[in-house]
């Protein structure tokens, strides 16, 4: 296995990684939130539900983005192609976007959300409004994972 | 279709058949009332009544309660589905003669659940008591003994442990101690002394922290503990002996759900009466009605009583609350409106606009056949086999029709259970399957359904943008809907294949009307779109912000669809590690076993969590992407007084008679 290729495979392991925890913080903070108003009122549960799972899109992109990459360079699915060292950094690199964007984008929209659990709390029927506050913030992992695609897809092997 | 038209309903009629009119109005539950606060009306109080009602369903309720802590009920699958039972309404009258009857059983069952909660603290408290003594059992004398005629006793605790000889040393001459036991926390003692050395031993003991049991109990320890264990006993028989009671009129719980529906049934329709206005001998109600039902309720009460009804067109300041109808088709998606806003006065109903691509776009993002065939199989069983309520049907028939498109879309990319037929043909037979992808699959060119998501995306929209237009010019404002939508379209439609050529081979003849396009729809924009500015640098300024408000939004907009793809690879790629995990043993037999155990755990899991993915980005491109077109919503739900029951349900023919 050549350098170039470990490179690779450590940017794969950063996206699915860092977005992973950004996506873990964020859920696991909008679930304490949620807790509380299920405690006093459990008909509340499918509604703080949805708010919990938002910020766990940047885990899937990250892990999206792993899978792209690894399929890219040949480790599934296919015959590992040879990398130079400095394909595997450009690889590395493009993993990046989606990593950090998501690590931190997870975490915020996670605090978005558990404020908005508290709109869910005391004007159920404005729900959807809570929602689309924590949708804004992922917005960005979404520009973050296109330009890691583009990027994966359009450095040359 | 869309939103109901909604009328005013007036309605005056004499005194004496209020009662009945309100009845019959809470049974068909189509008008919503509103409180009367005209002019010299006089009100009625009805909140004597009402608190009446309250307190009996209380008793009904926590009747309830207490069956359910006895003799719970083993819910069924159709309980949890939330069906009520049917009940005709002759039935109803017989039920309602046995009103008290039902309380009574409620009373005694309440009753009963006092005596052996209130048996059962106390059975709690003397097991303490108990407790405490069982460290002076040794003691075999009362525990009232003070001493003899020479002599003095003390029966109590020091803190931290003595042993007899510490307590020699520190009591005086002619005391003496017997540690009846002890611990480290506390020595319990039975001191006995000479009359002389009392007061002195007193003052010893006092500086100790001696804390004296003696009480008037005239019983040793023993006994004591014997008599407590005794009452103990019977407390727990008469408390079970009251569960016993209460276990045996759980054949009265369906009297009891009953009652509790029959009173919320009263206590409504007094609740109603609180909102009429009275002159000396007639009545007026008024509300809201959907304009469907005017004419049929006009001919009932007119058919029975003798009342004068008039419907108005509601005035243009007026909180007119909102009914939705849509076709069978649609109307799934109620529920996902309603979960954004009401619409308002100005909105249509975005219903029918995403009831299509909600379909579309759910099944794209979960993109699995056999998760799919899952969806439908289960959904149709439920509608067919259990009485539903009208939400919960609706709910299900969404999550069918998804999971028709996911079957449609699974097929299309080759998916069915991820990658199970491949691998069952290459693990158990040898065999390489193919693709059984219709079209592509998408792991095997992402960039291809990248774009085609962001296609879908623009033509998702586009329709968005339509409504508004129709909305503009339906307002008489044609020029502003012609001005807000063409260059947008122009714009769009031209930027999507320069958009698409950084990803892809775009050919040369698009990429030139695109630039056209693009370039016609920028100048449109910067020219008209500060039209509302009266100033000409405002004008100008105007349009510029347009045009880069238009290009970061919409981009972002777009994007945001990838979540198509990236969602629909999700769900293939945990398949696929799923089956693989289930294929890792060399034996065959081995193999087979793990499989299936795997290929159930597994898919049942991946399916769970994406389908939770797939509902809330859908609704998310719906409410953010395509809501932001056109819609503002927070309308009013129209909330008819009607039949409010939680466990029983008026069979519908019988509503009709």
């Amino acid at each position: 296995m050549t350098n170039g290729m470990v490179l690779a495979i450590i940017g794969a392991a950063l996206a699915a990684l860092l977005a992973g925890i950004g996506s873990a913080k964020g859920v696991g903070l909008v679930g304490e939130a949620a807790s509380g108003v299920v405690s006093v009122d459990p008909s509340k549960f499918s509604k703080v539900l949805i708010l919990e799972l938002l910020p766990g899109t940047q885990g899937l992109y990250g892990l999206l983005t792993a899978i792209l990459l690894l399929s890219r360079i040949g480790i599934i699915g296919g015959s590992p192609v040879s990398l130079t060292t400095e394909q595997g950094i450009a690889f590395l690199v493009a993993s990046l976007p989606i990593a950090i964007v998501g690590l931190i984008s997870g975490m915020v929209q996670g605090k978005t959300a558990a404020a908005g659990v508290g709109i869910t709390a005391k004007k159920p029927d404005h729900n959807g409004k809570a929602i689309i506050m924590a949708a804004m913030v992922e917005t960005y992992a979404i520009l973050a994972l296109l330009i890691s695609i583009l990027m994966i897809y359009n450095i040359a092997v | 279709m869309a939103k109901l038209t909604m009328k005013k309903i007036e309605l005056a009629a004499p005194l004496t058949d209020s009662k009945k009119i309100i009845e019959l109005l809470q049974r068909r539950g189509v008008v919503e009332l509103c409180s009367n606060s005209e002019e010299g009306l006089e009100k009625t109080s009805v909140s004597a009544v009402t608190g009446e009602f309250e307190r009996f369903r209380n008793t009904a309720s926590q009747a309830l309660d207490a069956l359910e802590r006895y003799a719970p009920e083993k819910p069924g699958l159709s309980d949890l589905l939330g069906g009520r039972i049917e009940i005709e309404k002759h039935d109803f009258g017989k039920e309602a003669m046995q009103l008290e009857k039902i309380l009574n059983v409620a009373a005694e069952i309440n009753r009963c659940d006092k005596t052996a909660a209130d048996a059962q603290a106390e059975a709690a408290q003397l097991e303490v008591t108990c407790d405490t003594l069982r460290a002076w059992l040794p003691l075999d004398i009362p525990m009232n003994f003070r001493g003899t005629a020479a002599t003095t006793a003390f029966i109590g605790t020091l803190p931290v442990q003595y042993s007899e000889e510490q307590l020699t040393e520190l009591l005086p001459e002619g005391a003496s101690a017997e540690v009846i036991s002890g611990s480290k926390e506390q020595t319990n003692l039975f001191i006995i002394c000479a009359k002389e050395v009392a007061a002195e031993t007193e003052e010893v003991l006092r500086k100790n922290s001696f804390v004296s049991i003696a009480g008037t109990d005239k019983r040793t320890p023993a006994e004591a503990v014997e008599d407590y264990a005794k009452q103990r006993k019977e407390l727990l028989e008469k408390a079970k002996a009251a569960g016993e009671t209460i276990e045996s009129l759980a054949e009265k719980r369906k009297e009891l759900r009953f009652a509790v529906d029959y009173l919320t049934m009263r206590k409504d329709k007094y609740d109603a009466l609180n909102a009429l206005g009275f002159t000396g001998s007639t009545f007026i109600l008024t509300g809201y009605i959907p304009e469907k039902y005017t004419e049929s309720i006009r001919k009932e009460i007119e058919s029975r009583y003798t009342a004068a009804i008039t419907f108005t067109d509601p005035g243009e300041d007026e909180d007119v609350p909102v009914l939705l109808e849509n076709s069978r088709f649609s109307s799934p998606v109620e529920g996902i409106t309603k979960m954004y806003a009401m619409p308002s006065r100005a909105d249509v109903d975005p219903t029918p606009v995403m009831s299509f691509f909600y379909y579309l776009l759910f099944g794209m993002m979960l993109s699995d056949a056999g998760y799919g065939l899952v969806m439908v199989i289960g959904t149709v069983i439920a509608l067919k086999k259990f009485k539903l309520e009208e939400s919960m049907r609706k709910t299900l028939t969404m999550f069918r029709n998804c999971g028709i498109s996911t079957v449609f879309w699974g097929t299309l990319f080759g998916s069915w259970f991820g990658d199970i037929v491949q691998v069952v043909g290459r693990e158990f037979f040898g065999k390489e399957g193919g693709s059984l992808a219709l079209w592509f699959e998408p792991i095997a060119d992402p960039i291809k359904l990248l774009l085609f998501s962001f296609g879908i995306g623009i033509l998702h929209l586009f329709l968005g943008v339509a409504v508004a237009f129709k909305m503009s010019w339906d307002k008489g404002k044609k020029l502003d809907a012609i001005l807000d939508a063409v260059p947008i379209y122009l714009f769009i439609t031209g930027v999507a294949p320069l958009g698409a050529s950084i990803l892809s081979e775009v050919p040369a003849p698009l990429m030139k009307i695109g630039t056209y396009m693009t370039v016609a729809g920028v100048v449109l924009l910067l020219l008209t779109a500060g039209r509302t500015s009266k100033s000409i640098p405002g004008k100008l300024f105007g349009g510029l912000y347009a045009l880069y408000n238009t290009a970061t939004g919409w981009l972002s907009d777009i994007l945001s669809y990838s979540r198509l793809l990236a969602l629909g690879l999700a769900t293939g790629s945990i398949a696929g590690v799923v089956n693989l995990i289930g294929t890792m043993p060399e034996n065959k037999i081995v193999k087979l076993v793990l499989l299936i155990v795997v290929f159930i755990v597994g898919h049942t899991a991946n399916l769970a969590i994406n389908l939770l993915g797939a509902y809330v980005h859908t609704d998310r491109l719906q409410f953010v992407e395509l809501f932001s077109k056109f819609y503002t919503g927070g309308g009013r739900e129209f909330e008819p007084l009607t039949v409010n029951t939680q466990y029983i349900k008026f069979k519908e023919e019988n509503i009709n008679d």
